[in-house]
């Protein structure tokens, strides 16, 4: 269940969608919430690179060669404790996990 | 359909709608967007707006210097392990892949009812948003004799990176084996609150391998160590016994250049041989000048949703100049962040589109405790819709439990992603 919104078809004919943020309900068009996703995403761009392309070889670890998926599942270890590190398991505490799967899928290999 | 549909239609939406005209778009390409400043905020902020609006918005950059040079890392300089040229990159990538117009001059008027910029070419913008980052002031009259003093090169502050950096470099090589390095803090707010912990480190780690009779005195107005505090002591006490002395409580008030003396409020002067004094800081000039230092007449109010001023309409500020809300620190990180928000919203609003009512921001600074090993500070804030502020998450951000070299690997790919984030 957790990783169908990587698979899931999308509905073309959708041009408004509600969204739940805060616990708040607004309507937002497609492009919106695109922009929304894009700036969340880019709170990673400051150690892993402006759109996830990180600087080959600058001495962080890459994650562009991650699949949404792994992407999604390594994040949830970060925050759930089951991976460690030195920055990311103190990251990802602070983040929904509505927020990481949209950085997943933002920043995941194409 | 649930939480998980929205995420990737919101998405993969964005393709088929690209083609399609829109008429807010084109209030967008019509508007000019003005930046002025470009450290980690203002550069990061110009890059931004072309991106989330794929290079449809008119941007354009003033800023002084001809190149970028970091202020994260440059205590490196100071201890004599880098050189600037090491943290020095060009502005021109993003004029040439980003299509930014910059300009290299300074600001030295913002007309906000006009919504008129004027330089100091004498040449005069007009702007229909305008993002202010221009960093600190330093409030050098806040200490008597420090203004004088630093102008003499008796004292040096070296918090803005270049060539007082390489000064104090020079000065701490210069000085006698037994001599005494003295640097003073200002009551926080201030930029980069671990900034001069790191830099005592630096100094002690410098002196240990060539001054070993040396002293690194921390002359402190605040109560204790502001960031990470534990980690700095402990490695002051391991790695540099009886070289440092940590003086909290110790606000510097006047400053002798003859007799290189510090007096303070409260305690006994002190002399030193190399004089690192900081005093009070503030918004940059070009805010305050503006009227936008609304709090307490030093630091910016912001709306947190989108970083307007809350003095003026249309004015966007960013970094080190803002009234941080709680437990924000005052970082290049940090600026890079809200930039990005910033940024995020500007192109929402020129796009009739409603601003993000949920933004998030983190937070990482890596401070060096000798030439390899760091520990870092990180934090995660999140906008809290009911008090119309960001607040760190709980549970979430904390220190490292220990120097390593390991964070000394990741301190420079920070370097390099946020120097390429920023400029690149």
């Amino acid at each position: 269940m957790q990783i169908n919104i990587l698979k899931r078809p999308w509905v073309s004919s959708l041009f408004f969608i509600l969204i739940e943020i805060s616990g708040l309900c607004y309507a937002q068009s497609p492009q919106t919430l695109s922009l929304y996703h894009r700036s969340l995403a880019a709170t990673c761009a400051n150690c892993h690179g402006t759109d996830g392309k990180g600087v080959v070889d600058g001495g962080m670890p890459l994650i562009n060669n991650l699949s949404s998926q792994q992407m999604l599942e390594q994040l949830k270890a970060y925050k759930s404790g089951a991976r460690e590190g030195t920055i990311m398991p103190q990251l990802a505490k602070g983040y929904s996990d509505e927020q990481l799967e949209v950085i997943s899928v933002q920043l995941g290999k194409k | 359909m649930d939480r998980r549909q929205f995420i990737s239609q919101g998405t993969a939406a964005l393709g088929l709608l690209s083609g399609l005209s829109n008429p807010a778009h084109a209030h967008l390409q019509k508007a000019q967007i003005l930046v002025i400043g470009g450290g980690y905020g203002g550069a990061t902020a110009a890059k931004y707006l072309r991106l989330f609006s794929n290079n449809t918005a008119q941007v354009t950059l003033i800023e002084p210097n001809a190149s970028f040079i970091s202020c994260p890392l440059s205590n490196l300089v100071i201890g004599g392990s880098r050189t600037l040229a090491d943290l020095t990159s060009p502005y021109d990538t993003l004029s040439k892949r980003h299509g930014i117009k910059i300009i290299q001059d300074s600001v030295i008027s913002i007309d906000p009812d006009k919504r008129i910029v004027k330089l100091s070419s004498g040449k005069v913008l007009a702007y229909d948003k305008a993002v202010v980052s221009p960093g600190v002031s330093l409030l050098m009259d806040s200490i008597e004799g420090l203004a004088s003093a630093n102008k003499a090169g008796v004292t040096l502050q070296a918090w803005k990176a270049g060539p007082e950096t390489v000064a104090l470099h020079k000065q701490l090589a210069a000085m006698r084996d037994g001599g005494t390095y003295a640097i003073s803090i200002p009551e926080a707010p201030y930029r980069c609150p671990p900034g001069p912990y790191e830099r005592a480190c630096q100094v002690a780690s410098f002196f240990k391998q060539y001054k070993p009779k040396s002293k690194v005195i921390i002359l402190d107005a605040n109560q204790d160590v502001v960031s990470k505090g534990a980690l700095f002591k402990k490695v002051w006490a391991e790695q540099y016994p009886g070289m440092v002395e940590y003086l909290p409580k110790y606000n510097v008030t006047a400053v002798d250049a003859k007799t290189k003396t510090i007096k303070f409020e409260i305690q006994d002067d002190i002399k030193a041989d190399v004089l690192n004094l900081l005093p009070a800081m503030s918004a940059g000039e070009i805010a305050v000048k503006t009227g936008l230092a609304n709090s307490n007449g030093r630091w910016v109010n912001v709306n947190f949703l989108n970083f307007e001023s809350t003095a003026q309409k249309h004015i966007h500020v960013l970094g080190d100049s803002i009234q941080v809300a709680y437990a924000m620190p005052k970082s290049g990180h940090m600026a890079n962040q809200h930039a990005k928000v910033a940024a995020a919203a500007i192109i929402a609003e020129l796009s009739d589109w409603e601003v993000n009512p949920a933004p998030v921001l983190n937070n990482t600074c890596y401070s060096f405790v000798n030439a390899t090993e760091v520990i870092h500070v990180a934090s995660v804030h999140q906008y809290i819709t009911a008090e119309r502020t960001f607040k760190p998450v709980p549970g979430s951000g904390g220190v490292s439990p220990g120097p390593t070299t390991l964070e000394g690997v990741y301190a420079w790919g920070w370097a390099h992603n946020i120097w390429a984030d920023t400029l690149g």
